[in-house]
């Protein structure tokens, strides 16, 4: 008996080990997914290789993401993001029966719509595989992969970690930062930090 | 410490009326707590998402803006009614948790610090977040305005819950809390005057969703004169918060790289001795650490080394040159600044604190399954060599009366009854000793060398009187049926308590987790297991005198039956000379000689006895003879009941008795032991305890496993509880167990303590052995 608990605990601590293994590392590969965009199809990281790569996780219900929506700054950085020829990549891991949970097809289709995003996709999680593989948090949480499939900047949208649109007024935007320094061929200079917001509504 | 926008707006969380409801623009004013107006400066509009309503924030457009400024004047208003209400703190409901600003006391004097606390009183279900909000959520934020002159401090952060969502971490607090803060008044505030101090608060209020809710929290405050008595309501609980609030405590901390991890290394006097088990690290900085990672725990003499995952803080050059935070452990929180460099003496080496869930399998007993398993364990007592003799003597007694129905069966209830009596008031005393903190486990009432003393010249009566040296009860009374009857009686109800004292220490196999997970337990259940046991070994006595088919086959009583008690009379001997040697092993030679000398006093005063009661038969009159064995007898029994026994014989710490070098156990060289990859193999024994000598000689004295140990290099430690011993006493507790015997495995190559059977064989300690080399 003793011992098949022992075994038993032995194999919670690999489960437990798993995860981390694969967690996401800036400068590293970006970890390859796929998940289905707003009307159901497969979509994956791989097909964007060549062009640089924005995720950004989201949550319509969460003041944090209300704050950058409703102030238009997101959508703002979405569309010079497009121009500059990046892909913008919006993801909700909220499970089905969470809050924050959107289904594909029709309530999909108008959450660009609603929002006026400048994304090129809305890619849908409900099992949360995407989150847990780059060890999402919060929404916003951001992330930026290279033309070379490297990831070269996780963490929050800015240095505001607060959902008070005020806060806005002179924050600086660190995916901006880190897209201009790609665009100028330079090094990302912050490279990570801490992601803010509402917690991301995980399947149990 | 807040941001200064943050006082530019206030949100309030409603709900829509009715589900998707489209988005409204409603500038104004919200109504709540009766008749109080709220200003609302930008416009809330209510965004319903599925059917959960969402309080959205708008930029104001311009008509909007003069509704504002009209909401304005009106809040100017009310703020000047309420302002006319006597001076005093109202607590405002801002959706999900009513906030206020209280004070530690009844006024300020000029110049004098105070607290006054930012109270929370949060809805069931909803948290709010500490300084450090974990991997998402917002800390509580506010904004003094002040008269002045007048100074406020940071809050002081009570210790934070864990809130575990899904794969992330949360730090904050359900319920009620305070979050005391220091208030200072100018040198020049005139007493007299009632100060107006205003709070705007901000909180992020959580459930499954977020909410951030917002406040301006007043308090008017008499500047007295003089330092002001405590407030009635709020003076203790802010006492109290502050009290609690996690501090320095003098504890030295280091951080350190370990491969991928970070380690945290914390030691001082206020760690000594501490469960650590629950510890847990909160960091002040959220970037520094893995929020969500499980934080392994290896226990110091007095302190602990925590494991983290590091953030990305560790990630980028150079890192962080301070790790700061509250160390929670159980009820109690410090406050830990740990800089770069080597662990603290005393932060490790005693390996990680048994799991307190997933360790013992005795807690994951239910009370009917621990009532069995004690039942089961009382029926097997009565095979062990210790009880025996007590039970032959009784089975003597019992064929005396075998044909004689009725009195067979109240002789068995009576032996019943005293079975039962003396496992509840053992039990009932351990329970005791224990909530009085004593570490103390099952067969404690053999690790005193007076009781051991005691309990041999006890056995060496009953085997003098067994060999018909004197006579107990009737013969000495010489007198009718009825009173020999009652004696008879009594004679069984404490043959079954004299059977459970010696009986105890045989823990069975089957008790052993039964009575470990007992005294986990309350009272009650404890005593209802100990009842169990109890009738378990009372059982098969009781029902032999209940079943007239069996006690019919017994012969008919006659001279055979002196023959039998004359023979039963040398287990007893047996029994009288094992425990002089547990004394012998508890307290040294000198202690052997003490008790071997009141035997042979006491033999004396039995045999005085013996005479002085056949002179009495003979119609004499032997006072001087019976008055020369009383005094004997209890001389000798006083002179093994006085305490002042000395030290168990030193074994040096090590010894190699047998053909099993052993050592001395010891936490510490447990974990030296794991530390240089060797397997180590602990011995809980006790000379008291017949199960741990008989595999001492079956198991440990085999060439087999003297073999073993050679081959595989394992360690072997004794833990010798002989007599009382609080560290091994914690460490059985930790496995579940209230006694000996228990054999703990574990691996070279750091695999965790496996427990070995309680009876084992040569083959089975190989096994283990062989088993423990490779993991």
């Amino acid at each position: 008996m003793s011992v098949s608990r022992f075994a038993l605990g032995g194999l919670a601590a690999l489960t437990i080990a798993g995860p981390a293994a694969a967690a996401p590392v800036v400068g590293a590969a970006a970890p390859a997914f796929s998940a289905v965009d707003a009307d159901g199809r497969a979509r994956s990281l791989a097909e964007f290789k060549g062009r640089t790569v924005v995720l950004e996780w989201t949550n319509g219900g969460c003041p944090y993401v209300q704050k950058h929506y409703r102030s238009g700054t997101m959508q703002a950085l979405q569309k010079a993001a497009a121009s500059d020829g990046v892909v913008w990549l919006t993801l909700i891991s909220s499970a089905p029966g969470k809050q924050g949970y959107v289904a594909p097809g029709d309530e999909a289709r108008a959450w660009k719509a609603s929002t006026g995003a400048g994304s090129a996709e809305l890619l849908l999680d409900p099992a949360g595989k995407v989150g847990r593989a780059y060890e999402a948090k919060t929404t916003p949480h951001m992330y930026v992969v290279d033309k070379a499939g490297t990831l070269v900047y996780m963490g929050g949208v800015d240095d505001r970690p607060v959902a008070d649109p005020a806060s806005l007024k002179g924050a600086t935007n660190y995916v901006a930062a880190a897209l201009s320094d790609l665009k100028a061929g330079r090094k990302v200079a912050t490279a990570m930090s801490k992601p803010y917001g509402c917690s991301i509504k995980y399947a149990e | 410490m807040m941001a200064p926008w943050a006082s530019e707006s206030r949100r309030f969380a409603f709900h829509a009326p009715r589900p998707n409801m489209p988005p409204t623009a409603c500038a104004g004013v919200l109504e709540r707590d009766g008749f109080k107006w709220i200003p609302v400066e930008a416009p809330v509009t209510l965004y319903t998402l599925g059917d959960r309503p969402f309080p959205v924030q708008m930029s104001p457009s311009e008509p909007e803006r003069v509704w504002v400024r009209v909401m304005r004047v009106l809040a100017g208003l009310a703020a000047v009614l309420l302002l006319a209400a006597p001076a005093a703190a109202a607590p405002v409901n801002t959706g999900h948790l009513t906030a206020e600003l209280v004070a530690q006391s009844q006024g300020i004097a000029p110049g004098q610090t105070i607290h006054v606390a930012l109270r929370q009183k949060i809805q069931q279900g909803w948290h709010t977040y500490w300084r450090n909000a974990g991997d998402s959520g917002e800390p509580t934020r506010i904004v003094w305005t002040l008269p002045p002159g007048w100074k406020a401090g940071a809050f002081v952060w009570p210790a934070p819950h864990r809130q575990p969502t899904g794969p992330l971490m949360n730090y904050g607090y359900t319920g009620e809390v305070l979050l005391p803060m220091t208030l200072t008044a100018p040198s020049d505030a005139r007493p007299g005057e009632t100060a107006q101090l205003k709070v705007a608060a901000s909180f992020l209020v959580c459930e499954e969703i977020c909410v951030p809710e917002d406040a301006v929290l007043d308090l008017a405050l008499p500047v007295t004169a003089a330092p002001a008595p405590a407030d009635a309501r709020w003076g203790g609980p802010i006492t109290q918060a502050l009290a609690a609030a996690p501090g320095p405590a003098g504890l030295a901390a280091a951080f350190g790289r370990a491969g991928d991890a970070v380690t945290l290394a914390v030691a001082g006097p206020a760690l000594k001795g501490a469960d650590v088990a629950d510890a847990y690290f909160f960091p002040y900085d959220g970037t520094q650490f893995d929020h969500a990672k499980p934080q392994p725990i290896e226990r110091g003499p007095q302190g602990l080394t925590l494991t983290l995952t590091p953030g990305f803080a560790f990630k980028q050059a150079p890192g962080p040159s301070e790790v700061a935070g509250v160390l929670a452990i159980g009820d109690k929180a410090y406050e830990v600044t740990a800089a770069p460099g080597p662990a603290p003496p005393g932060a490790a080496g005693l390996g990680p604190p048994p799991a307190r869930v997933a360790a013992p399998a005795a807690p994951d007993l239910g009370l009917v399954l621990a009532a069995l398993f004690a039942f089961g364990g009382g029926l097997i007592l009565n095979l062990m060599p210790c009880v025996f003799p007590i039970l032959a003597m009784k089975a003597a007694a019992l064929a005396g009366h075998a044909h004689t129905g009725s009195e067979a069966r109240r002789q068995g209830l009576a032996f019943g009854a005293g079975v039962l009596a003396t496992f509840l008031a053992l039990a009932g005393l351990l329970i005791a000793l224990k909530a009085g903190g004593a570490a103390i486990g099952w067969g404690f009432q053999l690790q005193s060398p007076p009781v051991v003393a005691g309990l041999a010249l006890l056995m060496l009566a009953v085997a003098l009187n067994l060999s018909g040296v004197f006579e107990v009860g009737q013969s000495l009374q010489g007198a009718g049926a009825g009173l020999a009857a009652r004696s008879g009686l009594a004679g069984a109800f404490f043959t079954g308590a004299l059977a459970v004292l010696v009986a105890a220490p045989c823990t069975a196999p089957f008790m052993a987790p039964a009575l470990g997970w007992a005294l986990t337990q309350g009272a009650a259940a404890s005593l209802a297991v100990f009842a169990a046991l109890g009738l378990g070994f009372a059982a098969p006595f009781v029902a032999a005198a209940f079943a007239p088919a069996l006690l019919s086959r017994l012969p008919r009583p006659g001279p055979w039956m002196d023959v039998l008690r004359k023979v039963l009379a040398f287990p007893m001997y047996g029994t009288a000379a094992w425990l002089a040697w547990v004394l012998t092993v508890q307290a040294g030679d000198m202690a052997l000689a003490r008790v071997l000398a009141a035997g042979v006093a006491l033999a004396l005063a039995a045999w005085l006895l013996g005479l002085a009661q056949r002179r009495w038969a003979q119609g004499l009159r032997p006072f001087a003879v019976a008055a020369a064995g009383v005094v004997l007898g209890v001389a000798a029994v006083g002179a093994v009941l006085w305490p002042g026994y000395g030290a168990p014989p030193s074994a040096a710490a090590g010894g190699a008795q047998a053909n099993v070098p052993y050592e001395a156990y010891s936490p510490a060289r447990v974990a030296a032991a794991r530390a240089a990859g060797k397997a180590v193999f602990v011995n809980f024994t006790a000379a008291w305890c017949v199960t741990c000598q008989v595999n001492e000689r079956v198991a440990f004295a085999s060439r087999g496993v003297a073999e073993a140990f050679r081959r595989t290099g394992a360690v072997y430690l004794k833990a010798d509880w002989t007599r009382k011993d609080a560290v091994i006493a914690a460490e059985l507790a930790r496995h579940g167990r209230a006694g000996v015997p228990l054999y703990l495995v574990y691996g070279a190559r750091g695999g965790e303590g496996v427990i070995l059977p309680q009876i084992l064989t040569e083959g089975l300690v190989v096994r283990a052995l062989e088993d423990a080399q490779g993991r």
